[in-house]
């Protein structure tokens, strides 16, 4: 009794901030994907696409209000439903990943890394940073939409989910190609499914 | 006009061409008419992405380098006499150039890749410049050698994947046809030297040698290309009026130019339906 009641007396006494730690989490990579959208022909249409990989980690700290993120997006992975040339010289899949746009070849990987995360009501709500495109790395900030953490059910493993939003313009980071045909501005959503360490 | 401006077909062939015309016709008179193909490249360039080396990508130095040909080729039409020597270590730094292009891309290739991919590209710049060089005091047949390249190139950038490269040689292709169209018209030859000669084989080999290492190019199609110069040695009306001239070396030319592209073609699928 008294050995119990000197245990709570001590941990009561603890600073909260002990209690909590930084929480890692890595991106699930089959569940994890960035998102972007474009206006093209002269503003008629609008296309989609995404890249199918991107990996990443992300530490977060509740108590003391900090995290930070870090993605890596494989360039040659992006896909807007368009693979089978048919008749034409090449897809449209194949075009982006050309130098006229993405250079994949030369740029395999285009990157964010978060320099700092703001939070409300307990929950990130932007993501300040930079992001590096065809070797130009220009500052960026992502709007949280969405952020939820629970257990797996299955596991009982944390896991959190989060979607955020931004918009650059790609003439920033060099990729000038089919101005204004194709609009410099361009939607980025990300869509995260992450794991505790 | 900035909608004319936009336009594909003006960004790379009718602007180049004009702005060439422009260079043969004022420049002509002190020997530097042969800046007719650099200039058609550097219009396309600027309207199309602008100038800009930072950073500096496979593309921007391909841009960097036909900016400098042309002023190493000025160079060494008025300060120095052509040499066989000469026209070898020019060469070898056409091929050394190749290399600097690509390197950021070979580097990520096992070593026996980027051995062969950076040896075939050095190769086949070295071959295009030496060839080129010992037909640049025939500013017919240099004529042709660059319609031929930069057509080819750029219908072959298309194919391979690659507008941007497509139109950039195109344009470069638009001033040599003005280089040629000029002497046509007038009758009277126009001085190319290494000022036309080095921008016109080093540019087209460049776009060439990038879209296969960055697009979808197969790599036999380069082999085509290097045929092109020597069809201008085919045989030639030397006694023929210029415009005869021309018409026969742009002929052969474009015709190796074709073939090379048809390979492309082939490779990209052709047309179905």
């Amino acid at each position: 009794m008294k050995l119990r009641s000197a245990l709570c007396l001590g941990a009561m006494a603890l600073p909260p901030a002990a209690l909590a730690a930084p929480e890692t989490y890595s991106m699930d990579p089959q569940h994890s994907f960035l998102h972007f959208d474009v206006a093209y022909g002269n503003g008629t249409s609008k296309l989609s696409g995404r890249f199918d990989r991107v990996t990443g980690k992300f530490v977060i700290d509740r108590a003391a209000g900090t995290g930070r993120l870090d993605v890596a997006v494989q360039a040659a992975s992006i896909t807007t439903g368009d693979v089978d040339k048919g008749g034409r010289p090449h897809s449209r899949d194949g075009h982006l990943r050309s130098p006229d746009f993405l250079d994949v070849a030369e740029f395999p990987t285009m990157t964010f890394k978060s320099t700092k995360v703001l939070f409300k009501d307990d929950a990130p709500s932007r993501i300040e940073g930079n992001m590096t495109l065809l070797g130009v790395t220009r500052p960026v900030t992502f709007a949280v939409d969405h952020w939820k953490c629970a257990p797996q059910p299955a596991t009982g493993k944390m896991m959190c989910g989060a979607n955020a939003y931004t918009t650059i313009r790609r003439s920033d980071f060099g990729m000038k190609f089919g101005i204004p045909a194709i609009a410099d501005e361009q939607s980025l959503w990300i869509e995260v499914h992450a794991y505790r360490d | 006009m900035e909608e004319l401006l936009r336009h594909s077909a003006v960004q790379g062939a009718a602007a180049p061409f004009v702005a060439a015309l422009l260079v043969v016709a004022v420049l002509q008179f002190v020997r530097l008419g042969g800046l007719a193909a650099a200039a058609g490249f550097c219009v396309a360039v600027y309207l199309i992405s602008g100038f800009s080396i930072s950073p500096l990508t496979a593309t921007r130095k391909i841009v960097l380098l036909g900016v400098a040909a042309p002023l190493v080729g000025m160079l060494i039409d008025f300060a120095s006499k052509p040499t066989r020597i000469g026209h070898a270590v020019l060469g070898l730094a056409a091929g050394a150039a190749a290399v600097w292009t690509f390197f950021g891309v070979l580097q990520q290739k096992e070593l026996s890749q980027a051995l062969l991919v950076g040896g075939g590209v050095a190769v086949f710049l070295a071959w295009l410049v030496v060839f080129g060089l010992t037909q640049s005091e025939n500013s017919v047949r240099a004529g042709a050698i660059g319609l031929g390249l930069g057509a080819g190139a750029g219908v072959a950038g298309v194919l391979g994947g690659s507008a941007l490269y497509g139109s950039y040689a195109i344009a470069l292709g638009a001033g040599a046809t003005a280089f040629l169209l000029w002497q046509m018209i007038t009758g009277k030859r126009v001085a190319a030297g290494a000022t036309f000669i080095l921008p016109a084989t080093i540019v087209p080999g460049l776009l060439l040698a990038g879209t296969m290492i960055l697009a979808q190019l197969p790599w036999y199609t380069l082999a085509g290309f290097a045929l092109l110069p020597l069809a201008t040695l085919l045989p030639f009306p030397e006694k023929a009026p210029v415009s005869v001239q021309a018409t026969v070396a742009s002929t052969y030319a474009l015709v190796v130019a074709a073939g090379a592209c048809a390979m492309a073609w082939y490779a990209a699928g052709g047309i179905s339906g």
